[in-house]
């Protein structure tokens, strides 16, 4: 079998936490039942480009899909971490493995668990809200485009930042409080365009803001030409966070 | 001489962090179904040195083969053929025994039959069966590192590190280990040891270095190192009050004795000097005065630890190295 095949199930077995997976599945469908039925006899459908016109429920049901993709790259720090905390990540390094290999295998296991998790919450939120989609080969790109290149960025985000952080509590806290953070500076609840002009700019670096962004256009057909400069965008900040990750991790003190 | 084709051969190899000087200049070889013992006290550079020989440290210089691949360009080559037992906890948190046992094999590409087979063997030698099922996270430390143990032999090697692999264990769990290392030693494997309890050393070592402020200060057999730097006997006595503490400041301030501990558990008296004729009078002649009674005392052999001990105190700070690769 593949070393890397060997890895990412290793990761997936060893360290994949059960019952924060089960929260981070059931917190972007609380915000699709409550906040999507909520608030859409207050919103009216609006235009999300391409001249398409969605539900807020729709709007924030195609969002909060993409939601999965930050909860999928806090996993791939707490895989790093649980690693750290128990021998195991000096144990792996001590076999028949490099470092580069040990990383990707964290980021694919990542992607495994974002992608899956997006797919999950799609198939239960979306028969619900009431959609019904065709998709193309180019919005089925596209959303694979999102999906991969988010978790890429979040899962490299998250393993800088379990590298740069001595505990694996201050971990959660600061992971916490910058995936917030990312999550209200996006376009996941609200179209960016009609936030207050300083969330618009903060939304204009947000990797969040590009994810959603291209799903969405992907999922509902409404692409634009700036969809492509989105795609490219996120994949040169995927790129970078990458690299930062890689360096990161290779400081790291044994 | 030693062998020509060393499993390890160590030359000159350094290791700095900042201005601390981690291992100093320590040079040795290793041969082929050898246990070679590393002993050393806190922070000797006993670890420091297994991290670099096991490429999760790039040395600051020097040079050294294992298993004839060079050790900083050839680093996975290396990896693939050694097993690491290290000194911290290491187990994989959501699984339990068996399977952490199978997908530690996994990852080394053992075929699930291999697998299969050597889990049930390695569980059965190793007395796990009751624990086989437990989630690791739940084990004791004695549990955990027999799974540590257990976990290296799951793959091929031709070369073991061991680093403080009996802390916290029983003395029949020890002995279990150290025999089944022993056996392994026979089919051919070759074991790097470092240990503190220096029974264990006595008992499992071919050859011992003795490392002190990242200085090898001497390496020879077990036997030699006795011989040549245990030339004090220790005169072991009981209380029959248990114990005196007046009578322990009275002995330890005597001129001839090197070193007094009581034993704890025992209560047993261990008095290190080179003159227990002198000794043994002193020792009734203070114990009549204090209205206390002797109620065993005998000489004894000079222990692997006695040796350590001088050794060790010998050459504190004097940064003393001798030959490196003697015999």
């Amino acid at each position: 079998m593949n070393i890397y095949l060997r890895l990412v199930y290793r990761n997936l077995r060893a360290n994949l936490d059960r019952a924060s997976l089960f929260f981070e599945l059931i917190f972007p469908l609380f915000f699709i039942f409550v906040q999507g039925f909520g608030l859409n006899g207050i919103v009216p459908p609006f235009d999300i480009g391409n001249g398409k016109f969605v539900s807020y429920s729709l709007f924030l049901a195609a969002g909060a899909v993409t939601l999965t993709v930050i909860n999928g790259g806090t996993n791939a720090g707490t895989q790093l971490w649980f690693d750290r905390k128990n021998g195991m990540f000096e144990q792996i390094l001590m076999g028949p493995f490099t470092r580069a290999q040990y990383i990707l295998s964290i980021i694919f296991a990542t992607l495994i668990i974002g992608v899956a998790g997006s797919l999950l919450v799609f198939v239960f939120a979306f028969p619900v809200v009431g959609a019904s989609f065709a998709f193309s080969l180019e919005g089925v790109l596209l959303i694979a485009a999102a999906l991969f290149f988010g978790t890429v960025f979040f899962g490299a985000f998250a393993i800088t930042l379990s590298v740069a952080l001595k505990s694996s509590e201050t971990f959660q806290v600061v992971s916490t409080f910058a995936f917030f953070i990312f999550l209200f500076t996006s376009s996941v609840f609200f179209p960016a365009s009609s936030a207050p002009s300083a969330i618009q700019a903060a939304s204009l670096a947000n990797p969040l803001t590009y994810t959603t962004d291209i799903f969405r256009a992907g999922l509902f057909s409404a692409a634009t030409p700036t969809t492509s400069l989105e795609l490219g965008v996120l994949a040169v900040e995927a790129a970078a966070m990458f690299v930062i990750a890689v360096l990161a991790f290779r400081r790291i003190r044994v | 001489m030693r062998g020509q084709d060393p499993v390890i051969r160590v030359e000159e190899l350094s290791k700095r962090f900042g201005d601390k000087v981690a291992v100093d200049r320590v040079a040795f070889d290793i041969d082929r179904s050898e246990v070679f013992g590393f002993l050393g006290p806190n922070g000797a550079g006993k670890t420091t040195t297994i991290k670099m020989l096991t490429t999760l440290l790039q040395p600051t210089s020097g040079r050294a083969t294992i298993l004839g691949h060079d050790l900083r360009t050839e680093g996975r080559k290396i990896r693939e053929r050694i097993g690491v037992v290290q000194q911290q906890d290491s187990f994989d948190q959501g699984l339990n025994v068996e399977t952490s046992l199978d997908i530690y094999g996994l990852i080394w590409d053992i075929p699930r039959p291999e697998r299969k087979r050597r889990i049930g063997e390695l569980i059965e030698r190793l007395g796990m069966e009751e624990f086989r099922r437990k989630p690791t996270i739940d084990l004791s430390s004695g549990q955990r590192r027999r799974l540590q143990v257990a976990r290296e032999f799951i793959h091929d090697m031709d070369l073991l590190f061991l680093d403080e692999p009996t802390v916290g264990l029983d003395p029949i769990v020890r002995r279990t280990l150290l025999d089944f290392f022993k056996e392994r030693v026979r089919d051919g494997l070759t074991i790097f040891f470092t240990t503190h309890i220096l029974e264990e050393a006595e008992y499992l070592c071919d050859r011992i270095a003795v490392i002190n402020e990242g200085r090898i200060i001497d390496i020879d057999t077990p036997e030699n190192l006795k011989r040549r730097f245990g030339s004090a006997k220790a005169v072991e006595f009981k209380l029959l009050q248990g114990s005196s503490a007046e009578l322990a400041a009275l002995l330890s301030s005597s001129e001839s004795v090197t070193r007094l501990v009581q034993e704890p558990g025992t209560g047993t008296y261990r008095v290190t000097t080179a003159r227990p004729e002198s000794v043994i009078p002193e020792i009734y002649r203070h114990a009549e005065r204090l209205g206390v009674t002797v109620s065993s005392i005998y000489i004894s052999e000079t222990t692997l630890e006695d040796a350590f001990i001088n050794l060790v105190t010998e050459n504190h700070g004097a940064g003393v190295v001798s030959g490196g690769r003697a015999a």
